[in-house]
């Protein structure tokens, strides 16, 4: 801090998120959204979750009849209702070589961009803030009343307090938190499994086999797709300031009053 | 909640940092008795000085332990000034993020969007910002090259390509892009190689091929589209091929064609693939001519294809009629067609 002017002028802030931490977060959002869309395109030339031929959706592949069960749900006669899936969530089908050359690219950005954010934690100190504690158990059985709890509350206009939280994060933002790191790096490890299965035969046999690594590779990227939902949904509801910190690195939460959950 | 519900307090913070620790920036590297008395100072209503209520004892925090948060005081016009910055640095992100986005877009993708009157708009502000569509395809062709410079580099010759029992073998689809080809060619099939040291032309028909020994061996096969197949192959060693017929001196890759080849109409499409010599000589590298111990059929190359289990199917050519020993890099069917050049796997 340089010599501050009058003490009338200052402002009290809780500086939050170490700069790499806050670039990177963001930079993750078009990046995991570009390796998604080229990535269903990629799946759709040859879908790892297969079954018979079924008689009612036409298809071997069973995105396929997921596909087939949003587009007669949605009455979608637009397309082929098998690629439902592949047209709203992906580069669309028959884009294999497009779809590759950028998945490469914005693969290796993530790639980058992860170590930056590794980087960013550790010289922020900030990792420690994501470890699990041994309050969490419990204190994950009482977030999770009290998120069960915040629609029937306001129905009933019955009060729901916050349950009172021993860190930084509550237990189940520590969970989702600790988690996302791990895989992102499972989703990298995956890839290069399925990627250079000859040269890094080791890592192949990490998942089992080729499959294993692909069937990895998909549900990682579901589930990192799927943190966003609640993520966004707590920031929300937590507030601007939450938001705002991860922009500018600070928070005008200053006293210790145990919320804040995003 | 808003910065202003914070009573601005006595700066301190930089005057005399040890006499008001409440306010002072601690670094939360260093695991000292202070740290962990700061928090509940922190949290004290300003207009209370200083019957502070009962402190945890200061005690020493582990290296894994969360440090307490603690408040800076920041001058107001500094801290605007700098959340104003990252705001606009924010919104530019989002924006550049956004036209990146529709720069990459493939145009079919494109042609399936709605608001197409748009399109032209935004294809324009974006050429404007010097995201053209050359510039596009020079982006993407760099990400294939890079990939398979990496390739590169993790490739080994002395490398043993993982092999399975032949009780794990499952089944190979017949992956042919156009219609498998007429098996009216097999009688009259030739190999002609060219290229050779003794700058002669070579032609060979099936029976040619016998004075090679066979090796069998069982690998994945692993598709560009993501499936893959563990096959037993059997077939000559093309190490042993080239030590028969040796390529003239300065040639680096053997450039094989396959003129049987036909497009989805039937129409004649000859398909042409190359590999380096190095990787031609790895011991597992065969020029295959058994699948599960029986002569390879049409479907799969009949009579003799190429088995490289370090690349991508495709590099795998069927029916093989003509094998080209050069110094220059050849062409490569699928990369003129937007996919990889060495295809490593």
């Amino acid at each position: 801090m340089s010599r501050a002017p009058q003490s009338t002028d200052t402002v009290r802030v809780v500086p939050k998120h170490h700069g790499l931490v806050r670039i990177t977060h963001w930079v993750n959002i078009p990046l995991l959204f570009g390796l998604l869309v080229t990535g269903l395109s990629i799946y759709w030339a040859a879908p790892v979750f297969m079954h018979p031929w079924n008689p009612v959706t036409h298809t071997h592949d069973g995105l396929g009849d997921v596909s087939v069960f949003i587009a007669r749900l949605l009455h979608d006669t637009h397309d082929d209702p098998r690629n439902w899936i592949y047209n709203h969530f992906s580069l669309g089908t028959s884009s294999l070589a497009s779809a590759l050359s950028i998945h490469w690219l914005f693969a290796y950005l993530f790639m980058i961009n992860g170590a930056l954010y590794a980087l960013g934690l550790a010289a922020g100190g900030g990792w420690r803030a994501l470890l699990p504690r041994g309050t969490d158990p419990a204190e994950a059985v009482a977030m999770l009343r009290y998120y069960l709890n915040a629609v029937p509350s306001l129905v009933l206009r019955k009060p729901n307090p916050h349950p009172k939280i021993a860190f930084k994060y509550n237990a189940l933002q520590r969970a989702a938190y600790f988690s996302m790191p791990i895989f992102g790096a499972l989703v990298v490890a995956s890839g290069w499994a399925m990627h250079k299965p000859a040269m890094l035969g080791w890592l192949e046999r990490l998942f089992v086999n080729y499959d294993g690594a692909r069937i990895v590779h998909f549900v990682s990227m579901l589930v990192l797709g799927t943190f966003v939902v609640p993520h966004v949904i707590l920031v929300i509801a937590d507030g601007f300031d939450t938001f705002r910190s991860m922009i500018t690195g600070w928070s005008a939460r200053v006293k210790e009053d145990g919320d804040g959950h995003a | 909640m808003d910065m202003h519900d914070d009573t601005p307090r006595e700066d301190a913070a930089d005057a005399a940092p040890e006499a008001t620790p409440a306010v002072t920036p601690e670094p939360a590297a260093v695991p000292e008795a202070p740290a962990a008395e700061q928090a509940p100072a922190a949290a004290e209503p300003p207009a209370q000085p200083a019957p502070a209520p009962a402190r945890p004892a200061p005690r020493k925090l582990s290296p894994i332990e969360e440090r307490p948060e603690v408040a800076i005081a920041l001058p107001r016009r500094k801290l605007a000034a700098q959340t104003r910055r990252d705001f606009l640095l924010y919104g530019a992100g989002v924006a550049a993020a956004a036209l990146g986005a529709w720069w990459l877009l493939p145009s079919r993708t494109k042609s399936h969007l709605p608001l197409q009157a748009g399109h032209d708009a935004l294809d324009t502000l974006a050429a404007r910002v010097g995201l053209t569509s050359e510039r596009r395809g020079k982006l993407l062709d760099g990400s294939l090259t890079f990939d398979d410079d990496v390739a590169e580099a993790l490739y080994s010759k002395d490398r043993t390509i993982r092999t399975y029992a032949r009780s794990e073998v499952t089944p190979l689809r017949n992956n042919y892009d156009g219609q498998t080809p007429d098996p009216a060619y097999l009688p009259t099939w030739q190999l002609q190689i060219s290229g050779l040291a003794s700058g002669r032309i070579e032609r060979l028909g099936v029976n040619d091929l016998a004075r090679f020994a066979t090796h069998e061996q069982v690998t994945r096969f692993v598709c560009v589209e993501g499936w893959s197949a563990v096959a037993w192959w059997g077939g000559i060693r093309f190490a042993d091929f080239l030590a028969a017929f040796p390529p003239a001196p300065g040639a680096k890759w053997a450039a094989m064609r396959s003129a049987v080849n036909r497009d989805a109409h039937g129409h004649p499409d000859p398909y042409y693939v190359s590999i380096d010599l190095e990787t031609a000589r790895h011991p597992q590298t065969l020029l295959a001519t058994q699948l599960g111990g029986q002569p390879l059929p049409i479907e799969h190359g009949a009579p003799m294809r190429l088995l490289v289990p370090m690349k991508l199917g495709l590099k795998n050519i069927k029916a093989i009629t003509e094998i080209a020993y050069t110094a220059k890099e050849p062409a490569d069917y699928w990369n003129e067609r937007g996919y990889s050049k060495y295809d490593g796997l």
